[in-house]
This record gives structure tokens, C-alpha cells and sequence, in this order.
């Protein structure tokens, strides 16, 4: 019956058109030199990778290391903060998980353009505040470190919102009937928490750190609005360092080596997911 | 410990502690713990919408207020011909255009062939199905950034930068929507497809006429996250369209911001132009982004 295979065609045919067959191409064309739309390939080994780590590719794989690394740990800790509260059983509370949800879901070109004007010098509202408090104006695009931070927090202000509504819904999965008892029994909010809710959360934890981590990882448009991987590489990821030598620079082969070191750190992460949930549902 | 409390009968239990002056203070405390998380819950609602809020108030100032430091936060006046000015600068009509055709029709072909794949999958055996769904699965591992310079290339050897279909046609397969609908048809009932068998239905009937209906939920669900994906994409339009006429909203929103890159309050204005119809959606379809963001992570 041709029936399954006509229903099947059209999904996986486009995966492997444009999934499975870049990746190939990517693979195979790391290994050579030439443009974008080159028609002669030169072979040249592994030379493109190292020419991508002497020509900036170390060093936005360190920036992605300490931005992914910053973003993971504010995004998911927000996350479960807001989640944890919302959940409390207040009236009204429920209803105040819908502003949370609003900059995952608006363009974030519009919001980091917004942003750019909050972080902007002189008449910037941070920089306002600042000097309403009596401190030094801080200029977010020429230092490297204030320039990473700026994105850092654009990104978890965009995306924590999404995580407070995963957490919330693994919350709400909990046995209620069981933390009421430990209440009643004299455990506090903390000792609930930490001894009760979070071993609970493990699996739901491991779950949203893939998706924290694999967002941070692709990062880009807040970059591209904001700092166009300046001041000197300071904001250049992995992912922007792709574009840039892609499609700025011209240097297909760097931008294909780094898009193989980044789909290989994010496989990684998705190992690491369907390892441990595999290993939680089993001592289930 | 048990023995002596089963000795008093639970109502005296609960008689003294509703009283008793531990009672009090702990009511006291719970007071101020209430207090305490609406006031956290408040200054974070605050910080997550002030931005926000500021474009709204900077796209109706003067260039001038925006600029001067002393000035109040809140506009002077109100100059709700920004917006107009902001729209006529730029061809913010066609732009819209074009992401609709771009958002609606990639996310109407994500929903059709997950659905299809998903009820294949879920549905019948056929020689190949692991493989096939191999493929499937691999395609999850992709993440579609890593790969953008071969997409390019692919998309230059069929002629296709600069189109729609260029614009449509990657985006069209979803593994994950491929994936959802099949777990959602594993669990639909069998019976309903074999009496519709029995009463003479061709599969393909069956399929749109019994079972489709049944997955609207997930059809919401799934399409409204992925039409707000689409809708909001900005890497792929990027590096597939460079030409005005053929850009999206989000890249023509950036072109802006570098052709009016001191008119501040002409760029908040731009920005609410783009953020505004995105916020409608959000707030009218809550529900269903809460139900697909929350679905599109039990994979």
C-alpha cells in the first residue's frame, strides 16, 4: 500500500533535503577551500579548522562558553523563581504568568532594539539611573565586558519567560497531597523545596537546561542589532562568527569548521538529555 | 510521639491551634509572606514590561524629550503622528506582506506534513518505518544555525534566494510537529477508524474526515508556536532575501535602524509598529502558546 509512504514523503523528504544534506555538505566542505557558491574546491585537510581557531574561532567559542554559561544559569534560576512563586496558591496568581510569556513571543529584533535605547549612553534610561545614583556613566558598546553583559541580559530577559511556564506545568504535576502533608508535618517553604520539589524536578531540570542551552547556543539576532559581535569580538559566538565569515567575510571554509564544532557541542547537549531522562525513567 | 497525640481527639487539636498564640504569630507571618510574594511578583511583572512600556511612551515623544535628560519619562505631548511617519518611511506594508505569506504558508505546511507524517507513523506498518523515522529523529538533532551556509548554497543551486518558495520551502518539514502529532494519534482511539472501515471509508477519508478533526488541540497548540516562530525568524530571512521588497518584517525593522539611527522616537515608533499585532495574538491566544510552548518540550 503506497498510502503510508505518500502521508511519510513530504516531512522526510524536506528533513533530509535540508537537514540531513547541509549537514553532509557542511562536513564535507569544512574539509575544502572556496567561496559560497564556488564551482572548484581545493581540498585543504583539517586546514580550515585550524585557520577558524588562529582567526578568532577560539575565541567566540569562549565568549559562546561564558554566554551560554551566564544565560543557563540566570535563565533557569528566574525560571523557577517566578515559577515557584506563581505557584504559591494566592488569588490572582495564575493570571500574572501572562506578561512572563510576552517577550519570548514578540519579535526580538523590535525588543533589542528597544533595549539598545535602555542601554544607549548619555540619555540611555541605565545610564539615567546611573548617574541619578551618583555613578559613572557606563558605555555598553565599547567594552567588551559591559557589551557581553548588555547581550546577557537581553537574552535572559527575552527567554526566561518561557522557562517560568515549563516550570510551572512540571509544578503542577507534583503530588500536592504529599508537600501539604510535609506542611502540616512543620517543613517549611525551604526544607519543602529543597527536599521534596527539587529532586522531583530532576527530570523536568534536565529538560529545560537542554532547551536553555541549545537556545543560548544559537543566539543571534540580539547580537546582530546590538553589537555586531563587537567591540573587537567581544559578543562575536560561534553562531555569529558562522555568519560573519559566511556571509560577511566570505570565508566559507572558517564558517563551515565552526558550524561543525557547533553542531558537534550541540549534539553534546542532546546526548546528555536522552541520556539521563533515559536513566530517570528507568529508576522510575 | 504518636501515641501521645492520638490520645487527644483531632478537633481539639485543631480547636488549639487556630487560638493559641503560636497560631497567631504564624498567621501574622503567613500575612507577611503573602505580602512578600506579590511584591516579588510585582517588581518582576515591572521589569519584564517596562521596556516595553518605554517604547510605547518614546515612540509618542519628541526627538528633543527623548534626548534631554532632565526631561520627565512620561511624554510632554502626545505625538501619535510618529507612527504614521514611521510607516510612510519605510514600505512597512509590503514587509508585513511578505511575512505573512512567508509565516502563513511555512507554518501551514509544518501543521500538514506533521500531521501526515505524525498519523503515518502512529497509524500503519509498512517496510521502512524505522528508517524513515530515523530520518525523522536525525532531523531533531540539526539545529537549523549550524547549517546555514549549505542551506545557502542549496538554495543558490536551485535559484531560489530572493523567492518566496526560498523563503517557504525549508521551513515547510517540522521533526518535532512530526513528532507531536504521532504521539498524539498513538493514543486516539482505534475503534473510531475501523467502524468508519467497516462502514466503506477510503483511508484517506478516514484520515481527514475521522482523525484530523480530533487533533485540533494539538493543531492550535502547535501551529500558534510555530506561526510566532516563523513569524519572528530573522537568521533565515537574513541570509536567504536582500532585497527591500522581498524582506520580512523583522529585517526591514533592522534596515530602519541603521536609516533613522538618531530619530529615536521614529525607531520606538517602527518598533511598536512591528511589536503591536505580535502582542495582540499573545494576549488573545495565551492559552494555546501556554499549551505549545509546554507541549514542544515532553519530547
Amino acid at each position: 500500500m503506497a498510502l503510508p509512504y505518500l502521508f511519510v514523503a513530504p516531512a522526510v523528504v524536506l528533513t533530509a533535503a535540508f537537514s540531513l544534506l547541509p549537514l553532509g555538505m557542511l562536513a564535507y566542505r569544512s574539509l575544502f577551500s572556496g567561496g559560497v557558491f564556488a564551482t572548484t574546491l581545493q581540498y585543504v585537510g583539517l586546514q580550515n579548522y585550524s585557520n577558524a581557531f588562529s582567526e578568532g574561532g577560539a575565541h567566540a567559542l569562549e565568549v559562546t562558553g561564558i554566554y551560554t554559561a551566564g544565560f543557563v544559569v540566570f535563565a533557569m534560576g528566574l525560571g523557577l523563581g517566578v515559577a515557584l512563586l506563581l505557584n504559591v496558591n494566592l488569588p490572582g496568581l495564575s493570571r500574572l504568568r501572562a506578561p512572563f510569556i510576552i517577550p519570548v513571543v514578540v519579535p526580538t529584533v523590535a525588543t533589542a532594539l528597544i533595549w539598545g535605547n535602555l542601554f544607549a549612553p548619555d540619555f540611555g534610561f541605565i545610564n539615567r539611573t546611573l548617574a541619578a545614583l551618583g555613578l559613572p556613566e557606563a558605555n555598553f558598546t565599547s567594552s567588551p565586558s559591559l557589551a557581553l553583559l548588555m547581550i546577557l541580559t537581553f537574552g535572559v530577559w527575552q527567554f526566561f519567560g518561557e522557562n517560568v511556564i515549563l516550570y510551572l506545568a512540571s509544578l503542577k504535576t507534583l503530588p500536592v497531597d504529599v508537600i501539604e502533608a510535609a506542611s502540616v508535618d512543620g517543613a517549611g517553604p525551604w526544607a519543602r523545596f529543597r527536599y521534596m520539589r527539587w529532586p522531583l524536578l530532576r527530570r523536568s531540570n534536565v529538560l529545560i537546561w537542554v532547551i536553555t542551552t541549545l537556545t543560548g547556543l544559537q543566539t543571534f539576532t540580539q547580537i546582530y542589532v546590538l553589537t555586531n559581535g563587537g567591540p573587537n569580538g567581544a559578543t562575536t559566538t560561534a553562531l555569529y562568527y558562522i555568519y560573519d565569515q559566511g556571509f560577511v567575510q566570505f570565508n566559507t571554509g572558517l564558517a563551515d569548521a565552526m558550524g561543525v564544532i557547533l553542531f558537534l557541542i550541540s549534539l553534546c547537549v542532546t546526548i546528555v538529555q536522552v541520556a539521563l531522562i533515559g536513566r530517570g525513567s528507568r529508576s522510575d | 510521639m504518636t501515641s501521645a497525640t492520638s490520645a487527644i481527639a483531632p478537633q481539639e487539636l485543631v480547636k488549639a491551634s487556630r487560638n493559641g498564640p503560636r497560631a497567631k504569630r504564624r498567621r501574622r507571618s503567613r500575612l507577611l509572606s503573602r505580602t512578600a510574594v506579590y511584591a516579588a511578583i510585582a517588581v518582576a511583572v515591572v521589569v519584564v514590561a517596562f521596556p516595553l512600556i518605554w517604547m510605547l511612551l518614546a515612540a509618542v515623544k519628541t526627538n528633543a524629550q527623548i534626548l534631554d535628560l532632565r526631561a520627565s519619562l512620561w511624554p510632554d505631548q502626545f505625538h501619535w503622528g510618529n507612527i504614521e511617519q514611521a510607516w510612510r518611511s519605510a514600505p512597512f506594508g509590503r514587509w508585513f506582506l511578505n511575512t505573512v505569506i512567508f509565516a502563513g504558508a511555512a507554518t501551514l505546511g509544518q501543521i500538514l506534513t506533521g500531521m501526515l507524517a505524525g498519523y503515518a507513523f502512529a497509524m500503519y506498518d509498512f517496510p521502512g518505518k524505522r528508517v524513515l523515522f530515523y530520518v525523522l529523529l536525525s532531523g531533531l538533532m540539526v539545529p537549523f544555525a549550524t547549517v546555514i551556509v549549505p542551506v545557502v548554497q542549496i538554495l543558490g543551486d536551485l535559484h531560489w534566494l530572493n523567492t518566496y518558495q526560498g523563503l517557504i520551502v525549508p521551513n515547510i518539514a517540522s521533526a518535532l510537529g512530526a513528532f507531536l502529532f504521532r504521539q498524539f494519534f498513538l493514543g486516539a482511539p482505534v475503534e473510531l477508524g475501523e467502524a468508519a472501515h467497516m462502514d466503506g471509508a477510503s483511508e484517506l477519508r478516514i484520515f481527514w474526515n475521522v482523525y484530523a478533526p480530533l487533533g485540533r488541540p494539538i493543531i492550535a497548540a502547535f501551529g500558534i508556536i510555530a506561526f510566532l516562530q516563523n513569524w519572528n525568524n530573522f537568521l533565515f530571512p537574513l541570509i536567504v532575501v536582500n532585497t527591500t521588497s522581498m524582506e520580512v518584517l523583522s529585517q526591514g525593522l533592522s534596515v530602519f535602524q541603521t536609516q533613522f539611527s538618531t530619530n529615536y522616537n521614529l525607531m520606538m515608533a517602527a518598533a511598536l509598529i512591528v511589536v503591536a499585532p505580535v502582542l495582540l495574538v499573545a494576549v488573545l491566544a495565551q492559552r494555546h502558546i501556554v499549551e505549545g510552548i509546554t507541549l514542544g518540550a515532553v519530547q
